[in-house]
């Protein structure tokens, strides 16, 4: 049983709407944005690339730790976090 | 994904699909080894033709920065991964995967040039693999596919396996240091106890000799005036009573079992026990404490009254 923060359960009790990309678990003030930055301003469409990449943990992991240098943890956070999103609204 | 036992070669071929690209060679090779040795030995001579084939064509791919989309996705599907639409943001990542897939796929080749089988069972599990993508039986590789990779990456990415590895070895090792401890322990109360719980010979042992001791106590002690006590103790078991200060209360195995004896009245600094814990107090005093606790205080009563009285004389003095 892993245990979710409680931004992974604000995120995934309600669909994203118009929440920027720090409302994602995982991500913080830092790597927010240096989303930003890359043009991934809102959570959409950080959830765009995932679907894009077919929901591929490997490949999604890889995804945000060359564009934000996520770290293992913060990988898996926000994995998780659009992974659990999807099951419940997509 | 049901699979008939009756059919090896099929099985075979599923597992090793699987197995390939959750990148598990050596498992893989294992597999092949030990189900199709017989099996394939017939198209040993097709093997090495193709995989002569093959190593000039290895040899000539392209880096994956050079190749097109659609090339790309090409190699990706020849290497058993099924990729999504290669965009600007994705394509990256799938070449990437491509020459890690190259990579360990080289490795595979190396090591095949040997096991000549590996070869064949690749080529098979291609056509295999376009004929299932024909079917639409794309789901099932790609949820398989997609569990071994998830499974793959976990096991870079999480320690878990690391500990799951050292839990298996965690219970053949278990064993020893408990047994070496029940051993010290059963070493360091040897000397200071008689009774052990895996020793009852031996405390049945030691006993004897201090029982030899006791009737000479008893004698010495009925002798010089002390404690009551020791008068009830003798008759049952005089052997605990005398030494029960030094030994701690614990069951024994012999099925002795005693209960302290009061020691004698303040001799060799031990605490004085008294039959009776504390003078019990008349109902009167105990109701007399419960009243007075809720009053206020005599020395608070004392001191309002002679601040009060000067105010009074004060005021008196005034008038």
């Amino acid at each position: 049983m892993s245990s979710t923060s409680q931004k992974h359960k604000d995120f995934v009790a309600e669909p994203m709407g118009e929440k920027t990309v720090m409302a994602l678990a995982g991500i913080g003030q830092v790597l927010g944005t240096r989303l930003e930055e890359k043009g991934f301003d809102k959570a959409y469409v950080v959830l765009g690339q995932f679907l894009v990449l077919k929901k591929d943990e490997e490949l999604f992991r890889d995804w945000l730790k060359d564009t934000c240098m996520a770290n293992s943890k913060q990988q898996n956070d926000c994995f998780s976090c659009l992974k659990e999103w999807c099951d419940a609204f997509l | 994904m049901p699979v008939l036992v009756e059919e090896p070669a099929l099985l075979s071929k599923s597992r090793l699909r699987s197995d390939f690209v959750a990148h598990n060679v050596k498992l893989h090779l294992k597999h092949i080894d030990h189900r199709n040795a017989a099996e394939f030995s017939s198209d040993e001579e097709e093997d090495v033709q193709d995989e002569a084939e093959e190593n000039p064509e290895e040899a000539e791919l392209p880096d994956p920065s050079g190749l097109t989309d659609d090339d790309l996705k090409a190699a990706l599907l020849r290497l058993g991964f099924k990729p999504g639409p290669i965009v600007a943001s994705t394509r990256a990542l799938y070449q990437k995967k491509l020459s890690r897939l190259r990579r360990s796929n080289g490795c595979n080749l190396l090591k095949g040039a040997e096991k000549v089988l590996y070869s064949a069972s690749e080529e098979e599990e291609e056509e295999e693999e376009e004929e299932e993508e024909e079917n639409g039986e794309d789901d099932d590789a790609e949820s398989g596919v997609e569990e071994d990779k998830q499974e793959a990456a976990e096991q870079t990415d999480e320690a878990q396996p690391g500990s799951s590895q050292r839990g298996d070895f965690f219970y053949p090792q278990c064993f020893l240091p408990s047994s070496g401890l029940r051993a010290r322990a059963s070493r360091n109360k040897e000397p200071g106890l008689a009774w052990n719980s895996g020793n009852a010979l031996k405390s049945s042992e030691q006993s004897r000799p201090r029982r030899s001791q006791i009737p000479a106590g008893i004698s010495r002690a009925s002798s010089v005036d002390h404690c009551p006590g020791l008068g009830s103790g003798p008759p049952r078991e005089p052997v605990i009573d005398t030494f029960k200060d030094l030994l701690p209360a614990e069951t024994t195995p012999t099925g002795i079992y005693a209960t302290r004896r009061r020691p004698i009245k303040g001799a060799a600094g031990r605490p004085v026990q008294y039959a009776y814990p504390d003078t019990p107090f008349s109902p009167t005093t105990l109701e007399r404490r419960e009243v007075e606790r809720r009053l206020v205080p005599i020395h608070i009563r004392l001191l309002f009254f002679i601040v009060m009285a000067c105010i009074l004389y004060l005021v008196y003095a005034l008038v």
